[in-house]
């Protein structure tokens, strides 16, 4: 493939990516609601707040700095840039010569830290609370998540993203037993990531049980729809790093396979992700959020399953 | 699709270790039994693949015994003979270490005993079977140990014993491939008999304590 193809191709990718990111969100809240007997939202639901919120004024308190102003687009470049290190649809990202797995991590850290900065920044008590939590979810989701990582790239060699999804393609069905606890343990800490139940409550605007939430609470208008945006990519991102790593039946193993075999590796994929968010929107259903100083705990389970995953491969 | 053997026993000692996760990491009696019941669930799984292979009639026995007295009966007896007790006592509300330690603790003990029965035994001629579970034994006796001491709660304690059992029974069926049946139904008929008696002692322990506490244990009673 030439190098002006391969540009097209992943320029695609990502454009996908971004496009369809509100649709997973959609299709998680129609599952859940379908799950809990309600009828729920059609599944663009969320792209008609999208465009709502797009054209509508925004409200700006007085007392906020320029990191308010900045922080949605400075989320919304990092989570776009990190979708361009992924491959999600395809055996091939763009850039992942110049960036592995822990870059894309720290990409998505640097868009938490915005966030977290904008939420203290307006100086309103739920900003404040929100923000603090946040601050304790992710310094406890670090370890596992390395531990996680550390496991993926010893189990598959390496930390380039390219080469470890054509490495997960090769190896086919059978799942070696390390990566079966790193698969627990990245499930647990994506739910934690993507603020989900049991971790924080993403259909919740005025409790005092919220976190990502409460850190947006004061965004309005574009800058609301830009965070929102945001965070559906991260969590399209995320759910397609698991898939491919760790359920890779279906993709290809080069980019080089040909268009037909592209395209059905894209639709396994994007029906992989689907399914998996379904699981996710299954398991909101099936547990409450848990009491703040719990959540320790199942983080801590993730870190044990990947510290086995870790002795396993080293039988 | 034709799936190695390895591969299933692994899965099945994945199983194994994880249900035994769940026993760490939930607070309540309710869980720490459905824990528990997936346990004996994967062990009787793992004890039918070892019956298919070897073919031997009393192990396919030894499974189908194992997965009624463990999955079903000790798990009711227990929910039943509890019944009375108020529901404060079956929570392990605060254990001598804590939940988030002994996960990383119970991490730990795994990783001991993989690499325990990898120094010691790798030039014994060991099968696949044996080199798959015997870690996997050794991990639920010392998990099951480790609930049984940091946990204030009998209940608790009675579920670390049934782990460090089920990892006995693992043990003893990984390494010789089928005791004889007539060891095996007294072996099951052993821990019946224990559950019962623990249980009896726990209603007595409620009764003349109002707690199953081990801490209340310590100090005398005068009245």
């Amino acid at each position: 493939m030439t190098s002006l193809a391969a540009d097209v191709v992943s320029a695609l990718q990502v454009g996908a990516v971004v496009a369809l990111a509100p649709l997973l969100t959609g299709i998680m809240r129609k599952v859940k609601a379908r799950t809990q007997k309600r009828m729920g939202a059609s599944v663009f639901q969320p792209y008609y707040e999208l465009s709502k919120l797009w054209v509508k004024d925004e409200v700006v308190s007085e007392s906020t700095s320029w990191i308010f102003s900045s922080t949605p687009w400075i989320v919304a470049v990092a989570t776009v840039t990190a979708a361009f290190f992924v491959p999600v649809f395809l055996p091939f990202s763009p850039f992942s010569a110049a960036g592995d797995l822990l870059l894309v991590v720290g990409l998505l850290a640097l868009a938490r830290f915005f966030t977290m900065l904008a939420g203290i920044d307006a100086a309103s008590a739920f900003g404040g609370i929100g923000t603090s939590r946040e601050m304790m979810i992710s310094s406890l989701v670090e370890p596992g998540l390395f531990l996680t990582i550390f496991v993926v790239s010893l189990t598959l060699g390496g930390t380039n993203l390219t080469s470890l999804v054509v490495a997960a393609a090769k190896t086919g069905v059978v799942i070696a037993p390390s990566m079966l606890f790193a698969l627990i343990s990245l499930f647990v800490i994506i739910l934690a990531e993507t603020g989900r139940l049991p971790f924080d409550n993403p259909a919740t605007h005025l409790e005092l049980t919220m976190v990502h939430e409460a850190m947006v609470l004061e965004y309005s208008g574009r800058s609301l729809a830009l965070l929102e945006w945001s965070q559906s990519t991260k969590q399209l991102v995320l759910l397609a790093l698991l898939v491919n790593l760790f359920l890779p039946l279906g993709m290809p193993t080069s980019i080089e396979a040909g268009v037909t075999m592209l395209g059905l590796g894209s639709v396994a994929v994007l029906l992989k992700v689907c399914l998996l968010a379904a699981v996710v929107a299954y398991v909101e259903t099936r547990v409450a959020k848990w009491r703040l100083f719990r959540v320790p705990d199942l983080l801590a389970v993730a870190i044990a399953v990947a510290m086995v995953g870790m002795v396993f491969f080293y039988l | 699709m034709q799936v190695p053997l390895s591969e299933i026993l692994t899965l099945t000692a994945v199983g194994l270790l994880l249900s035994t996760f769940g026993v760490v990491v939930r607070r309540s009696f309710e869980g720490w039994l459905s824990a528990y019941r997936y346990q004996s669930v994967v062990l009787a799984g793992s004890t039918a693949v070892i019956a298919y292979e070897t073919g031997l009639w009393e192990i396919y026995a030894a499974a189908v015994l194992t997965l009624v007295v463990k999955a079903v009966i000790i798990p009711r007896l227990l929910v039943r003979v509890t019944d009375s007790v108020k529901d404060e006592f079956k929570i392990e509300a605060n254990p001598l270490v804590s939940i988030r330690l002994s996960l990383l603790i119970s991490a730990l003990l795994i990783a001991l005993s993989y690499g325990l029965i990898h120094e010691t035994l790798i030039s014994a001629n060991l099968d696949v079977y044996a080199l798959t579970y015997l870690p996997v034994s050794l991990s639920l006796f010392f998990i099951g140990l480790f609930v049984m001491v940091s946990r204030r709660m009998a209940l608790n304690q009675v579920v670390g014993l049934l782990i460090i059992e089920n990892g006995l029974f693992l043990f003893t069926t990984a390494l010789t491939q089928g005791v004889s049946l007539i060891i095996e139904v007294g072996i099951l008929a052993d821990i019946l008999v224990g559950v019962m008696i623990s249980a009896l002692l726990l209603l007595r322990m409620s009764q003349t304590f109002d707690s199953f506490d081990m801490a209340s244990l310590e100090s005398l009673k005068d009245d």
